[in-house]
């Protein structure tokens, strides 16, 4: 695994500096519009239910190259009701997409955790869709940390 | 010398003739055989180029471990022709540029500025300030050189260093002015009083949870690399887990043959040298991984270093002098942040006590994907205060080291950590 | 072929049960955010999909987007009601497929 140099880094993942790396206030809302716009897509324009979807987050990120996520969704899992698929944006990113994850009753569990990379402050939202074709929502705020002088 | 047990550590470990050595056992006080160093030349790239990525500020006019060169501190507060005017926008927008050091966000929580996000609380809060009754020369003096007014501060003198100028500073005196209410904070984790301290969680000795882990793979396999002279670490320590099981958790130590504290990098460098030929400079991935690994071999064991040797002693005081030297442009030592303002918060990063800090290294870091050993580590903070680093096998590293060992006394190792 | 993937799951389970597997694979996971030294953008190149399959049938996917951390991570949990083996598919953009097999036993 070769090692990133500092700045290598920061442009990777974004440590803090969230201000100047995204600029005005019109690209944190071209983030979110685009998020919405995934969901709108996933949903096929159906309104999602908040609920059922539970999302593990730190509240504050230490730094934004490596925030772990939890997503589980309420659901029993079996053939006639099961959680098909769950897709996770993140309304602050330049590419609000994270990840789209598929189950099946063979899964067991509605849940799936990873690692993302957080370019500042932003809400992270996560949309499941069942196997009866309805959709349910939640979403989390995460702090990525300011650095104190760059350490 | 014991002539009966000399021939019995001989017949139980063997003696390896390496590269023209032989491996004898050592004076008639040591039971173990001295380590083959390579005691010629440096350990590390010379001319010492600092890393790519790293702010590329020339530190020459300021202190460093190794040269005094900081202007001397002022004895009185400016006397200042004329009223002190500035604009309280721009002064608004100065206190929370990061790129001028800080700045003041850094350490002070100050009503509106910044959003209030984040900021840190090692200096007072300064939101009511311009109710304090201060007049404008005393603000502008504070913010050019707070030594005149208190000696023992960890402020950086923001004027006499010339972070900002006359102009700046005026401006950040008339947004003072204009603090006369509390901070008012977005949600509880903002106001850094009420931010609860991190501690650190998680599983760093699981490959999975630390991608750090990759290096005691790869050292289990440079063990077994022959070197030119056909050697490899194997050759002589087969059984790696038993003979370091605490060998790590010693170091750093005094070495008389180099007349300075060394630490496991710059061992493992002049031993590979000594022995197998290998070329493992301090810094490299593979002295890191050898040093993952060596550490790795001593996890669990309490950190006991020496200090009781004469030699030991003086390095430990040397150690303890460097750290409370003020350092670079802004003007800090260790002991500032990881004494004087530890568990304190600049901006959303907490500052640690010594105790803790030593037991880890070296670390995967996350920020970064990359392992740093303690030399990298002291390299970073000093170059982030806007000081000069030294090269990772500057004496004045080992001694500082040693010094961070003995505050780190019984502490378990556990490497690779994992952090930030 | 790419870096050895780590892998954490149970050697043996009940029928019917539901166990936790834990995925790592060593691996950049280039965004196309990043400039190189002359400001060219570095291009993408991620791991933009994760397959677990049973005995052949799929039990968890993972889409993934530049946005999933470097070292891509995956905890995800399989209900098995037989003995078999997990087989673990990571597809690079740049087409390279890496894989890793599991068995476990399943009474």
């Amino acid at each position: 695994m070769r090692q990133l140099s500092r700045r290598d880094a920061m442009a990777l993942g974004v440590v803090g500096a969230a201000v100047t790396f995204f600029g005005p206030r019109e690209q944190a809302s071209a983030a979110a519009k685009e998020a919405a716009d995934q969901i709108t897509k996933f949903t096929g324009g159906k309104t999602a239910t908040s609920g059922k979807v539970s999302i593990e987050l730190p509240e504050i990120a230490e730094n934004g190259n490596t925030v772990p996520l939890s997503v589980s969704v309420d659901s029993p899992m079996t053939a006639d009701n099961y959680v098909s698929e769950v897709l996770v944006v993140a309304d602050g990113n330049p590419n609000p997409g994270v990840a789209t994850f598929q189950f099946s009753p063979l899964s067991g569990k509605a849940e799936a955790s990873t690692r993302m990379r957080l370019a500042t402050t932003q809400n992270i939202i996560a949309v499941a869709k069942t196997s009866k074709g309805e959709f349910f929502t939640n979403q989390k705020l995460v702090k990525v940390t300011i650095g104190g002088c760059g350490g | 010398m014991m002539r009966g047990g000399f021939l019995a550590i001989g017949a139980g470990l063997g003696l390896c003739v390496v590269g023209g050595f032989v491996v004898a056992g050592a004076g008639a006080q040591d039971k173990k055989k001295e380590a083959p160093l390579e005691i010629s030349g440096d350990a590390s790239v010379r001319p010492w180029k600092r890393y790519a990525g790293w702010p590329a500020r020339d530190g020459s006019k300021w202190n460093t471990l190794a040269q005094l060169a900081s202007p001397p501190v002022p004895k009185t507060p400016r006397k200042l022709a004329g009223a002190i005017t500035g604009d309280a926008a721009k002064g608004a927008n100065l206190v929370a540029d990061r790129n001028r050091g800080g700045s003041c966000l850094a350490c002070h929580v100050m009503g509106p500025a910044g959003g209030a996000n984040l900021p840190g609380n090692v200096g007072p809060d300064l939101s009511e300030i311009g109710n304090a009754g201060r007049e404008d020369e005393y603000l502008f003096n504070y913010v050019y050189d707070p030594r005149v007014y208190n000696p023992e501060t960890v402020m950086p003198p923001w004027g006499g260093h010339g972070l900002f100028d006359d102009q700046e500073i005026g401006d950040i005196v008339a947004f003072l002015k204009t603090l006369k209410s509390p901070a008012a904070f977005k949600t509880e984790l903002d106001n850094p009083d009420k931010r609860p301290a991190p501690v650190e969680k998680r599983e760093n000795l699981d490959p999975i949870e630390n991608p750090g882990m990759w290096a005691v793979d790869k050292a289990q396999d440079l063990w077994k690399q022959a070197g030119v002279a056909g050697k490899s670490c194997q050759s002589c320590h087969a059984d790696a887990k038993t003979e370091f099981k605490t060998w790590a958790a010693s170091m750093p130590k005094w070495e008389p043959r180099l007349n300075k504290v060394l630490g496991v990098e710059e061992f493992v460098t002049r031993h590979a040298k000594a022995t197998t030929g290998a070329d493992w400079l301090m810094e490299t991935d593979e002295n890191r991984a050898m040093s993952v690994y060596l550490h790795f071999l001593a996890n669990g064991a309490p950190i006991h270093v020496d200090t009781t040797s004469a030699e030991s002693k003086a390095a430990i005081e040397r150690g303890k002098a460097l750290s409370s030297r003020k350092l670079g442009e802004l003007n800090f030592a260790c002991t500032d942040c990881h004494g004087k303002s530890a568990n304190h918060w600049i901006r959303g990063q907490w500052l640690g006590e010594p105790k803790g800090q030593y037991d880890h290294f070296p670390t995967w870091r996350t920020s970064l994907l990359a392992i740093w050993d303690i030399r990298q580590r002291f390299q970073w903070c000093q170059v982030n205060i806007r000081a000069d680093e030294l090269p990772p096998d500057a004496k004045e590293y080992g001694d500082l080291e040693l010094y961070l060992a003995t505050q780190n006394e019984g502490q378990a190792l556990s490497v690779p950590g994992i952090r930030h | 072929m790419a870096e050895k993937p780590r892998l954490k799951l149970p050697k043996e389970a009940k029928k019917g049960e539901v166990v936790e597997i834990k995925t790592l694979l060593p691996h950049i996971m280039e965004s196309g955010q990043r400039k190189d030294k002359d400001g060219k953008a570095i291009p993408r190149k991620i791991i933009n999909k994760f397959v677990c399959e049973f005995n052949g049938k799929p039990v968890f996917t993972a889409n993934l987007e530049p946005a999933i951390a470097a070292n891509p991570y995956m905890q995800f949990h399989a209900k098995v009601e037989e003995s078999g083996t997990f087989k673990f598919t990571w597809t690079d953009d740049d087409g390279t497929i890496t894989t890793a097999e599991e068995s476990i036993t399943v009474s």
